[in-house]
């Protein structure tokens, strides 16, 4: 596999479509067939997860409804498998809380003419010192 | 700006217990002032400030500067950051009376609370809230009482919706904690305290005299 030049489209595109998807509590289910079965990856603060399955119990079980979000800014760069690794900056806003910055890093695996998410890495921009 | 304490109170519990609705009840009723609501975003942390009059018995009147901790909504993601816990006097952990699950999580907060806080016991009221919700209680008064007793805590009926409790269990906290700070300067001030002897063998006064840093 070589490495693919639309790289920069294909993170962007990724992203926009991820979020539509997971901020609204009617379409968050669909966000299993992001994910695979067996093979993909989830961080999230910490906690390690394999499998669509398992990442949709954790993503299930998360308590708020709707999210806003602000995206400052998406890195992605051309992986040699023909994958695409995606950097996340940003804000969110679950239902009424105050807003927190977040950090998400993806890896995109091709597959057939499309892509599953490998790799899913989370955390919020909180820290332990002021 | 001029007072004689100031003091750190936490609010835990799971989301949608109640816990900034409580605060903001107490904040906004009742004596003193409150001011200066802001939001850390970098720890994750709102807080609001009132300034008190505490009375203990001698008739002394002690300004206290009340800050008062919230979540933020961090707890929906994650376990809290540890800045939440550390140098604060005193907590309230609430719980929904309306919702077993916010019940039950009452033994994960208390675990969290004690790995992380500055001492073994502190002081914490446990609040069971949304009281103005009969029709919908779930948990009893009496299994949440023996629920507090057991790990020596006190336990109110708290409703942010209409306040009932609300002053009383900030005014009880504070009584507690401000008890524990007099205790500790008190014992501090006696000689035989300060010898090394003295602090291993009474393992209390080990305690309160560390808590005596807060003050």
């Amino acid at each position: 596999m070589a490495l693919n030049p639309s790289y920069e489209a294909i993170g962007k595109g990724f992203v926009q479509q991820y979020y539509a998807m997971f901020d609204d509590p009617a379409q968050r289910p669909n966000l299993i067939n992001m994910y695979n079965t067996e093979s993909s990856f989830m961080t999230f603060e910490g906690q390690q997860i394999q499998g669509a399955i398992k990442i949709m119990e954790k993503l299930n079980s998360l308590t708020f409804q709707k999210i806003n979000r602000i995206i400052t800014a998406i890195d992605s760069q051309p992986m040699f498998d023909g994958g695409v690794l995606i950097n996340v900056l940003g804000r969110l806003q679950a239902d009424d809380d105050p807003p927190h910055a977040f950090s998400q890093t993806f890896v995109l695996k091709p597959l057939a003419n499309s892509f599953f998410c490998g790799h899913d890495i989370f955390r919020l921009g909180i820290h332990n010192t002021m | 700006m001029d007072y004689d304490y100031s003091l750190k109170f936490l609010a835990l519990g799971n989301s949608a217990v109640g816990k900034t609705s409580f605060l903001y009840r107490y904040a906004e009723a009742g004596s003193g002032v409150a001011f200066n609501p802001s939001y850390h975003p970098t720890v994750g942390i709102d807080f609001k400030e009132k300034l008190v009059v505490y009375e203990p018995r001698d008739g002394k009147h002690i300004k206290v500067l009340l800050q008062l901790w919230d979540t933020a909504g961090q707890e929906r993601f994650r376990s809290l950051t540890t800045t939440f816990y550390r140098e604060s006097m005193g907590f309230f952990l609430l719980f929904d009376l309306t919702n077993e699950q916010s019940f039950l999580a009452v033994r994960n907060w208390l675990d969290q609370l004690r790995t992380h806080t500055y001492c073994e016991d502190p002081d914490i009221i446990l609040c069971g809230n949304k009281s103005d919700l009969e029709a919908a209680r779930v948990i009893s008064e009496h299994n949440a009482r023996e629920l507090a007793d057991k790990y020596g805590m006190v336990y109110l009926e708290t409703s942010a919706a209409t306040g009932q409790n609300v002053e009383r269990a900030v005014d009880i906290l504070l009584d507690r904690v401000m008890r524990r700070i007099d205790a500790a300067v008190d014992r501090a001030l006696l000689p035989y305290d300060r010898s090394p002897s003295g602090l291993t063998k009474d393992d209390t006064v080990k305690k309160t005299t560390k808590s005596s840093c807060y003050c």
